[in-house]
């Protein structure tokens, strides 16, 4: 596997704001990878060094064996960028702005712009003044999946979205792996990541704190448990690995616990010992992980 | 709940966000016609010079077509409210205009509206708290000229007059910029509709003084002046003037409800499905970004050449009737060396307001920054290079198409009064302007490169500019200043010989600014 972009220990800071502080990122070609994080993280800010319209202080970029500082314009002929927040000419059809980006960056194809009008339901002329936030969105969505990229950039792309959208989104997502595209997709809709992600990094304050395939992000936490047992459970607690078991009844015939996932299996000997009625077990969602990592932040509502 | 409900929290909306901008606004009239005032009062401390500016420039065309008809002109009181009426008249109603249009039409294109109407405010309340803050604004300046010329030390009845008529005009074009603000969905086609009423007001006004006849009396301008401070003092003109103000308040109450919010009375129509070959290139779709800006500045200067021009044979008339006039500008006798000196004058004016359009065209390239579409075309296989030389290739074409324009205007214009003899003489003397309208564009880029911050005070340049042009003698700005401006270094053709070396300078120092400019610009981040 060749690699489609890497960020080495890069430094990005506005003042006196570390917005990428040591951060790390490596995407293989041909892979779909979830870039995860709250807002203000700093995922908006790798796009845009990626997309040389900031330049790094310090640390190095590639991406598809180039400088996206130096070479911005020539690495551009081979990507596609949807950013989070789409703001076109006012005065602007959405198809005339669809086929300017398509233009600049050198054609796009006829077929498949009116495949995806069809598909997003986009009525392109329409003045771009009059789009609501998720047709603004669709146009840059049209503008990108009407040319055959190598990477696709996308920060948040479906913010402002409906749900039959969201779905018309994933499918250009599928398509345009299938042909061996790379793409970076950032976003906090987790199930979106969940169900589209070949591998998963988290950044958070400007730092990558963990990256790796959902599976292998799943091995190194914990499972969820719940056991249904004939006689009650003891001895759970001296289990090592074994996190705040829970008992629903008063006998302690039912109990809830998560345990380190290298763990699991002495944790089953101590509900074997009592007689399993019925268990269920599964991996962390992509929320389990996310609220890991960001738990303190969101119990306290802070957001920008 | 009424119609009015929430007034008072969005009075003090406005004011937090304006608190800044509004007094910068009134303490740059205010400052200007404490300067000018100052200036006028110490140039004229003679009788004999007294005597000679109502013979001279008072009665003159071009003295008509600036400042109108304004009484008194053998008293330095009338002396100092015509010199700085133009300043005061215009920054007015601007102020009211620019004002009106930020806190009604663009707060609804922006959606920012749609948030406070869904509060518990009435459907009046926005339009009616931004009037009665442009009001307090007017009534304000107003009360500020006043001071101004009472401590210049003129007539007090003519000095509250003054300021008096002063906060009525604001207040009528409070009420124009509310009324254009239900007409359009966007924020410029309000402030165009706006400024269109400025603008024709004003030259209406000027015929009708330049003809003393009744366009005069057609226009709010007219209105105002008619008052006559530092003469008679007709009071009752005010009451005219608040009262129009407030039939077009109401036409704009009943304009809001004939539309939805967010909504304009034109509505946008449906336009291309695709885009037309001509949008493929960044010069382009630069082109179409700005081609209302540049129509807009094409028309509105060419109308003003024309009417220049148009003057130019009354000139000689007025130095027949006014020998003393020959003598303070030290002409001997030849008709064509008054008008030629006339044009001279009228040639630095237009350069200096065409520069506004080459400012404004450059400024884009950062609000294309500051919205994300500057990201969204640099994220494609366009170069910054490209698309920088893309913007300003129109911001040149733009000053160059403006020029002459304003040039073939003033051609057309004399045409209609007089023969082709002047044609050549009359469409070079406005293109020689060229050059310094290229330097000003271009060291606005450099600010826009290397400061993208401070962009916004490019228009300190052009302010300087302009007044150094048109205000530098009645000023007695220091020639170290005036040499400041590259207007100051162009020949006065037709009244001086022309030469290309002057210009020559300035078209080198600004490539020279666009070169350093291009460079900052490739080295720095992109965006907000």
């Amino acid at each position: 596997m060749t690699t489609a972009l890497e960020f080495t220990d890069v430094v990005k800071t506005f003042g006196t704001v570390r917005a990428l502080d040591g951060f790390d990122l490596h995407v293989e070609t041909g892979e779909v990878h979830g870039f995860l994080g709250p807002n203000g993280a700093g995922k908006s800010t790798a796009m845009r060094v990626l997309l040389g319209l900031l330049r790094a202080d310090s640390g190095s970029v590639r991406l598809l064996d180039g400088d996206p500082w130096a070479q911005a314009a020539d690495l551009h002929r081979r990507l596609a960028y949807v950013p989070g927040d789409v703001s076109l000419w006012p005065g602007l059809t959405g198809g005339e702005v669809i086929d300017v980006l398509g233009r600049m960056r050198g054609g796009l194809d006829d077929k498949l712009r009116r495949q995806m009008l069809e598909r997003f339901e986009l009525d392109p002329a329409k003045k771009a003044r009059t789009y609501s936030k998720g047709n603004r969105q669709k146009v840059a969505l049209v503008a990108a999946f009407s040319a055959h990229a190598d990477l696709y950039l996308l920060d948040e792309p479906t913010s402002g979205l409906d749900p039959i959208m969201e779905a018309a989104f994933q499918e250009c997502i599928a398509e345009v792996r299938d042909r061996g595209a790379t793409v970076l997709l950032s976003s906090h809709i987790l199930a979106e990541v969940e169900s589209l992600a070949d591998r998963v990094s988290i950044i958070r304050d400007g730092r990558t704190v963990q990256s790796g395939t959902l599976a292998s992000l799943r091995a190194m936490t914990r499972t969820t448990v719940v056991a249904d047992t004939r006689e009650p459970v003891t001895g759970l607690e001296r289990v090592a690995g074994v996190h705040d078991p829970e008992y629903d009844d008063a006998h302690g015939h039912r109990v809830r616990f998560d345990v380190d996932t290298d763990h699991l299996e002495a944790a089953l000997d101590a509900l074997r010992a009592a007689g399993i009625s019925s268990l269920q077990a599964h991996p962390p969602t992509l929320e389990e992980l996310f609220l890991r990592h960001y738990g303190d932040e969101i119990d306290t509502g802070e957001d920008d | 709940m009424g119609s009015l409900t929430g007034t008072g929290h969005l009075v003090r909306l406005i004011l937090r966000r304006d608190r800044f901008r509004l007094p910068v606004w009134l303490l740059a009239i205010t400052g200007l016609t404490a300067f000018s005032g100052a200036a006028v009062r110490s140039t004229y401390d003679s009788p004999e010079s007294l005597a000679s500016y109502a013979r001279t420039v008072g009665d003159s065309a071009v003295g008509r077509l600036n400042s109108g008809h304004q009484v008194a002109l053998d008293t330095i009181d009338g002396i100092v409210a015509n010199e700085i009426t133009i300043v005061t008249n215009v920054g007015v109603a601007l102020m009211a205009m620019f004002l009106v249009v930020r806190h009604t039409r663009a707060e609804e294109e922006s959606g920012r509206a749609e948030l406070v109407r869904a509060g518990v405010v009435g459907r009046h309340a926005a339009p009616f708290a931004v009037g009665l803050v442009a009001i307090g604004a007017a009534i304000l300046l107003g009360a500020l000229i006043t001071g101004v010329l009472l401590a210049v030390g003129l007539d007090p009845a003519g000095s509250v007059a003054f300021g008096a008529a002063h906060a009525t005009l604001g207040l009528f074009f409070a009420a124009v910029a509310a009324a254009a603000s239900q007409i359009t969905y966007g924020a410029r086609g309000a402030l165009g509709i706006a400024g269109g009423v400025v603008g024709v007001t004003y030259i209406v006004r000027s015929l009708g003084a330049m003809g003393e006849n009744a366009l005069y009396w057609v226009s709010p301008f007219g209105w105002a002046q008619g008052v006559d401070a530092f003469g008679d003092e007709r009071w009752w003109l005010l009451a005219v003037v608040v009262g129009a103000a407030a039939v077009v308040f109401g036409l704009a109450a009943w304009l809001v409800t004939q539309r939805d919010a967010g909504a304009g009375l034109v509505q946008p129509r449906p336009g291309r499905p695709h885009a037309s070959r001509a949008l493929g290139t960044p010069f382009g779709l630069g082109l179409r970004l700005q081609r209302g800006l540049l129509l807009g500045w094409l028309v509105g200067l060419a109308a003003l050449a024309a009417v220049y021009a148009a003057v130019v044979p009354l000139v000689p008339d007025l130095l027949e009737g006014n020998p003393e006039m020959a003598e303070m500008l030290q002409i001997s006798g030849t008709e064509d060396m008054v008008i030629d000196q006339f044009l001279a004058y009228i040639n630095v004016t237009l350069g200096v307001i065409g520069c506004v359009f080459g400012v404004a065209s450059v400024l884009r390239l950062r609000t294309e920054e500051e919205g994300d579409r500057a990201e969204a075309l640099l994220a494609t296989r366009l170069s910054r290079r490209r698309w920088i030389w893309g913007s300003l290739g129109v911001t040149s074409l733009g000053l160059g198409v403006i020029a002459l324009g304003m040039g073939v205007a003033m051609v057309v214009g004399y045409l209609g009064v007089e023969d082709a003899s002047r044609s050549g003489s009359l469409l070079a003397g406005v293109l020689a302007q060229l050059p310094a309208m290229l330097l000003v564009a271009a060291v606005a880029f450099l600010v826009v490169a290397w400061l993208p911050r401070f962009a916004i005070w490019v228009w300190a340049i052009v302010a300087f500019v302009m007044v150094e042009a048109m205000l530098g003698d009645s000023l007695r700005l220091p020639e170290a200043v005036r040499s400041a401006s590259p207007y100051f270094h162009l020949p006065l053709y037709p009244s001086e010989a022309w030469t290309p070396l002057p210009g020559l300078v300035l078209l080198g120092l600004g490539a020279a600014a666009t070169a350093v400019g291009l460079t900052g610009y490739q080295r720095r981040d992109i965006g907000r």
